[in-house]
């Protein structure tokens, strides 16, 4: 646990922005909370290294157009989405322009915890972060042609039925080849999964 | 004047042929052994011939057309020989333009031997009669040729139902010819139960004089020549013709009317599904995303109340308390945002109407069934049609019943065996209750306490809110919904209705 480093909460609703200010300084991290990606832009440039935590769904400016402003910023800060439960499309989206991880509301608090410990270690350790992508892509490339097929309608958001009809296959062997992608992948979860494979540099579509 | 002695002694004197003469009546005479031919003045006047002019058979015959002198020449020649009236209409005067209707009658005369004497008879002024019968007949094949263009079926029967008349597109309509049509009775071109009943109607109408389609016109059922049955619409008339009373049937095939009716119904129920279910799922995501938040703080505050309460030395207990304060308060907020979720089901003002039950479960079935014969689902309907009319709100029942029979599809994907059932029956005296029964995977005892709870769902793809909703739904109609499992381990689903009053209600008998 790295004391007193510091994370960045963006959250319109005021009461995630408390009970995240809760948890997290519970868990020993200093806080600053803002109400929206506007006002965190503004004192952007004054602030220390930290981790940004922001919510993807935010009335004027949302999590995407964020990730956008910093990317163009060339930011140094890592950034984690919270998104909607199952929005895989958008998840795959934020990683794509550029956060380091994503979370789904609700979410566990060691996950959260977890993630926002690995960013700021990673944040600024580039070679790590090779090294693990080198990894990652090696795990790809042991997929057969069908898991293939089956993770890129996963990256795209479709249900084990939709990728189904697309290849004409039964759902239960689309199932099949799911199970064996996880295990391939060595992902526990269908977030760590996408996760995984967009830090692999693959594309959905 | 010793023609005039002559005539007098064949017509019974002078005065008889004035006034024979004077009522318009002509005389004729041929004697056949001079072959001299008689005409009073009378004849003359009707043949258009001077009171001075000599006449003669030739004479005569030069009056007639043509085309009338041989056939009058010949009919002559049979009187004559084998003693037949004669009977002859002649238009005369047609070359010189102002004709006129004349008509001859007569018979052989015998002399003492028996052999023939003379020719003689009448002659009659029949032009009035004569364009009474054209203007008649004009006017009769004017109306003909009306019923035979109407695309309409012209159908005439009696007071017993026996066809009188059966028109060109009654033919064609029914396929069946008019030659065999006439004679029968109406009823062989209705289906049951109108076959066995017409007789009782019009022995109904009979005594009591109450209509009950003569003027109001309805749609029933037709039955054709095969077998075959069609939807029409029936509009009867009433006669009174020498004292026989007729009715008169105008028949139109609503087949096309009725097809073209059922896919604008289809398509505009479609497009209502559709857009329902996609401000469903709007809603749906719009809810998930406002659950999370509180979910996602709820969670927050626990596990970090549980940090601090693990941490080294005292626990900081306010700032756990406050924690635990917020926690209570968000779930809370959670249970709001469920409850805007029934209320956005309900919010909308319902219009409950008297509705027909056998309708609704109809479209309702060809808007949730569609594609069900393809997939080999049999399909049954039984509807009490004592229990038909319902008061509810057509849209959200028929919501609730889509939403059922595509259940029930979904369910019975995989099921060797498919089949579905929709039923009605009463349920008190004023309910009816509506089940739909199906041969699918059922579902099981830990499911069935969670069926109607919202966002419970079976489905990979389902949202969950079906059931809830339906249930909803129901309950604002002040009925109740639930659901067992059938003898062949599938589904039932049971719904109630509250039946409509009976009063006030258009007789449809």
């Amino acid at each position: 646990m790295s004391h007193n480093a510091h994370v960045y909460v963006i959250d319109d609703d005021p009461s995630m922005r408390d009970s995240l200010d809760f948890l997290l300084g519970a868990a020993g991290f200093d806080v600053s909370l803002f109400d929206g990606a506007t006002s965190f832009l503004k004192a952007h440039t004054d602030l220390g290294f930290g981790c940004v935590l922001s919510d993807v769904r935010m009335p004027g400016m949302d999590g995407m157009d964020l990730l956008r402003q910093l990317k163009a910023k060339a930011s140094a800060l890592p950034v984690i989405i919270m998104t909607g439960h199952g929005d895989i499309p958008l998840a795959v989206e934020a990683m794509k322009l550029g956060a380091f991880d994503f979370v789904e509301k609700p979410f566990e608090d060691e996950r959260l915890i977890g993630a926002i410990n690995t960013a700021l270690q990673q944040g600024g350790d580039k070679t790590k972060g090779d090294a693990l992508t080198r990894d990652i892509a090696a795990r790809v490339a042991s997929l057969s042609l069908r898991e293939r097929q089956v993770l890129d309608g996963l990256l795209a958001g479709l249900s084990n039925k939709q990728i189904a009809r697309d290849h004409g296959i039964s759902p239960r062997t689309i199932e099949v080849y799911r199970a064996n992608v996880m295990t391939k992948m060595q992902a526990r979860s269908l977030s760590e999964l996408i996760r995984l494979a967009v830090k692999a540099n693959i594309q959905a579509d | 004047m010793t023609e005039v002695d002559g005539n007098s002694a064949r017509f019974g004197g002078l005065f008889l042929q004035c006034g024979v003469d004077e009522s318009g009546i002509g005389i004729w005479d041929l004697d056949l052994s001079t072959g001299d031919l008689f005409w009073s003045d009378a004849t003359r006047r009707l043949f258009d011939v001077p009171l001075h002019e000599a006449v003669s058979l030739e004479l005569f015959l030069s009056k007639l057309a043509p085309d009338d002198r041989e056939r009058t020449r010949t009919a002559l020649q049979r009187t004559i020989e084998g003693g037949s009236k004669f009977d002859f209409q002649y238009c005369i005067g047609e070359q010189s333009g102002g004709s006129h209707w004349v008509r001859a009658r007569g018979g052989l005369v015998r002399n003492a031997d028996g052999a023939p004497a003379r020719v003689c008879g009448v002659v009659l002024d029949i032009d009035d009669q004569k364009q009474l019968e054209a203007a008649l007949r004009a006017r009769e094949s004017h109306l003909h040729s009306i019923l035979e263009t109407i695309p309409d079926a012209m159908i005439v029967i009696d007071e017993h139902g026996i066809m009188q008349r059966f028109s060109s597109a009654a033919e064609r309509l029914f396929g069946l010819p008019e030659s065999e049509a006439i004679g029968l009775n109406v009823n062989t071109l209705m289906p049951e139960p109108d076959r066995g009943r017409h007789d009782g109607y019009l022995q109904r109408y009979k005594s009591s004089g109450e209509r009950h389609i003569i003027g109001i016109g309805r749609i029933v059922t037709g039955k054709r020549r095969d077998g075959s049955t069609f939807p029409m619409h029936l509009s009867v008339g009433e006669m009174n013709a020498g004292g026989e009373r007729y009715f008169t049937g105008f028949v139109r095939d609503l087949t096309e009317h009725q097809k073209t009716q059922a896919k604008l119904q289809e398509l505009q129920s479609e497009l209502f599904h559709v857009s329902r279910l996609s401000a469903m799922g709007e809603m749906a995501s719009a809810l998930a995303h406002e659950l999370s938040q509180p979910l996602a703080a709820i969670s927050n505050y626990m596990k970090g109340s549980r940090r601090l309460l693990e941490s080294n030395g005292t626990p900081d207990i306010p700032r756990v308390e406050m924690a635990l304060d917020r926690a209570a308060e968000q779930a809370l907020r959670a249970g709001q945002i469920i409850r805007r979720l029934r209320d956005f089901v309900s919010r909308r003002e319902s219009e409950k109407r008297v509705e027909s039950l056998a309708k609704l479960v109809e479209e309702a079935g060809a808007l949730g069934l569609s594609g069900a014969r393809e997939q080999n689902v049999m399909l049954r309907f039984q509807l009490d049609p004592d229990c038909d009319r319902v008061l509810v709100d057509r849209v959200q029942i028929q919501q609730v019943l889509v939403n059922l029979f595509r259940n029930a599809l979904e369910a019975m994907a995989d099921s060797p065996r498919r089949e579905l059932v929709a039923a009605s029956t009463h349920a008190s005296d004023d309910m009816i209750e509506i089940s739909v029964m199906d041969t699918g995977h059922g579902f099981s005892d830990t499911t069935a306490g969670n069926l109607f709870q919202t966002f419970f769902t079976t489905k990979e793809t389902g949202m969950g809110v079906g059931l809830s909703i339906s249930r909803s739904i129901v309950e604002a109609h002040g009925g109740r919904m639930w659901a067992e499992t059938n003898e062949s381990g599938g589904a039932t689903f049971r719904l109630t209705l509250p039946a409509a009053p009976d009063e006030g209600l258009p007789d449809v008998a």
